[in-house]
């Protein structure tokens, strides 16, 4: 098989890699003011 | 050093890891021939997933260990791991059928892999909404550390769905008794990548029980 006939799927793996990296950092922002409100209180 | 402030400070340390993670799998790991790149998803979808099943694994002994000892923290730390296990199913949730569209041609399939996953996810989801429900403190962490053991009896069923079932869902590529069915650089990312999502699993894992511990919400 020549590298031509390499699928395009480059599309999937950027929308995927971005949708882990917000929900993983959404999720840190959620407990960083969890927390925070936490000690204020 | 608090324990809010330890788990911040290993979940700071795991996110630059995971971005070290990111770069070598886009740029320094090899492409996969009959896939392309969607194959890079693994690096993600692969150890979410099994990030995922340790929360719930950890969600299940915990809860075992609280009706036999009947220890607040046992309960309040299976409750941490359940909500950490919600996030990383989300992630499991999400790569997957980003991954499956191009290389399956479908978005989803009704598959005992699948199934057995989304099913896992409804048990975090449901372990949740059952605590919120639940007033008096001590029947919560009992109804929940049912729900918890029917998670634990759930994971051997997942992970060896693909032998037990004909599916579509590929091979465990790591996690099985033989070689890892794959390239050593290819290996070597997803076993780095394991590293880093257990990690983060422990810095999401101690800050959401310190958030606990502190407001009783167990």
């Amino acid at each position: 098989m020549t590298p031509d006939a390499i699928p395009q799927t480059g599309g999937y793996m950027i929308a995927a890699y971005i949708i882990a990296a917000v929900i993983l950092l959404g999720y840190t922002v959620v407990l960083w003011r969890r927390g925070s409100a936490r000690t204020k209180s | 050093m608090t324990l809010l402030r330890r788990g911040r400070w290993i979940t700071a340390i795991s996110l630059l890891l995971l971005g070290g993670i990111y770069v070598r799998a886009l740029v320094f790991t090899p492409e996969e021939r009959l896939q392309g790149l969607a194959q890079k998803i693994y690096y993600v979808h692969v150890p979410s997933a099994w990030s995922a099943m340790l929360a719930m694994g950890m969600v299940g002994l915990a809860s075992i260990l609280f009706l036999f000892l009947k220890d607040p923290r046992y309960d309040r730390f299976a409750s941490a791991s359940a909500e950490v296990g919600t996030a990383f199913s989300l992630v499991m949730l999400t790569t997957g059928p980003l991954w499956a569209r191009p290389i399956w041609g479908t978005w989803w399939t009704w598959d005992a892999r699948l199934t057995l996953t989304l099913m896992m996810f409804f048990m975090f989801i449901g372990y949740q909404v059952l605590r919120g429900a639940v007033a008096d403190p001590s029947l919560r962490a009992r109804y929940a550390a049912v729900v918890g053991i029917c998670g634990l009896v759930l994971l051997p069923f997942i992970h060896l769905s693909v032998y037990l079932f004909r599916t579509l869902h590929p091979m465990p590529i790591v996690l099985k008794p033989s070689a890892p069915s794959a390239p050593p650089a290819m290996v070597i990312t997803l076993l780095s990548s394991f590293a880093v999502f257990t990690l983060l699993y422990v810095g999401f894992v101690i800050q959401r029980y310190a958030i606990g511990e502190h407001t009783h919400d167990a």
